[in-house]
């Protein structure tokens, strides 16, 4: 696999989209092109932010916050 | 407690580069760093803040994923109490705190969508949406309310240059997890078909958001 094709690879991986025999080949070219690969594979992370802000903003119930923040305070007194 | 976040000491940014502009802050507003640094010392309020931040972000993309109100209220603030929980595994050299948030949040969205066993359901939805609306991505483009809708627009332009057809592969895999044989079955489409669908359009959303973040 040239760096090429691993860069086309390594957009599919980080969605979930690389078939199971193609993760074994994909990982193989990760170790051949080290840190390389891994910098590649970062970046193509920066896809999931730009998809979810794509999105148009939801509005969430005003008592999560209320919940998740009573919880947050509870467990950190234990 | 908005001080407490704001005293905290401004780290260099990481040196991978990313796609999507930050989000306008108020002067002297903590950065997206700033909080999660804070939350790793066990900050409610930086929290609190973060969750005011994006919850409308997280929540779209839950929503996005299980076509559910009141499911996507409670995987939310699932999702930020792990946010809570597992904020000492988030590294900077890794990535933007906003781009950990929602691969943890799309991962969990994914994950409840199959435990609550929900994917029949969301599929008939979908396959209504689709049927209304062919180009969710594109439909969605409307006027603005938030701070970050410039960035949002950006994006969605970048996003609906793709071919439909790319979109559509996208959008499934993304957002509704389905592997490249489970879009090919459910689109009727040859697996090699599916497969450079998803491939050039990822590779134009990913040139097009470089782009565009090189303008910015």
């Amino acid at each position: 696999m040239n760096f090429e094709e691993f860069q086309n690879q390594s957009r599919l991986y980080v969605i979930g989209s690389l078939e199971s025999e193609e993760l074994e080949e994909f990982e193989k070219a990760r170790k051949k092109f080290g840190k390389k690969a891994e910098d590649f594979i970062t970046a193509c992370y920066g896809l999931h932010e730009a998809f979810a802000l794509s999105l148009r903003p939801a509005k969430a119930s005003t008592a999560i916050k209320e919940r998740l923040m009573s919880m947050v305070r509870a467990r950190k007194q234990v | 407690m908005h001080r407490k976040a704001n005293k905290r000491v401004r780290t260099a940014r990481p040196k991978t580069r990313h796609f999507s502009p930050p989000p306008r802050l108020e002067p002297g507003a903590p950065t997206d760093l700033d909080l999660m640094r804070a939350i790793q010392a066990a900050d409610p309020e930086a929290l609190s803040q973060l969750y005011d931040r994006y919850n409308g972000i997280l929540k779209a993309l839950i929503l996005r994923v299980i076509h559910n109100e009141a499911e996507a209220d409670d995987l939310l603030q699932e999702i930020f109490m792990e946010i809570w929980n597992q904020a000492k595994n988030f590294s900077a050299q890794k990535g933007k705190p906003l781009g950990w948030m929602v691969t943890l949040a799309r991962r969990r969205a994914i994950d409840g969508l199959r435990k609550k066993q929900a994917y029949a359901r969301a599929e008939e939805r979908l396959q209504n949406e689709t049927e209304q609306q062919p180009d969710a991505w594109v439909h969605n483009a409307t006027e603005e309310e938030i701070a970050l809708s410039d960035t949002r627009t950006l994006i969605r332009k970048v996003i609906s240059g793709l071919p439909p057809a790319q979109q559509q592969a996208i959008d499934l895999a993304f957002f509704r997890g389905m592997s490249q044989r489970e879009i090919a079955a459910k689109t009727n489409t040859p697996l090699g078909t599916v497969k450079t669908r998803l491939e050039l359009g990822l590779k134009k959303i990913y040139d097009g958001l470089k782009e565009l973040r090189d303008e910015l």
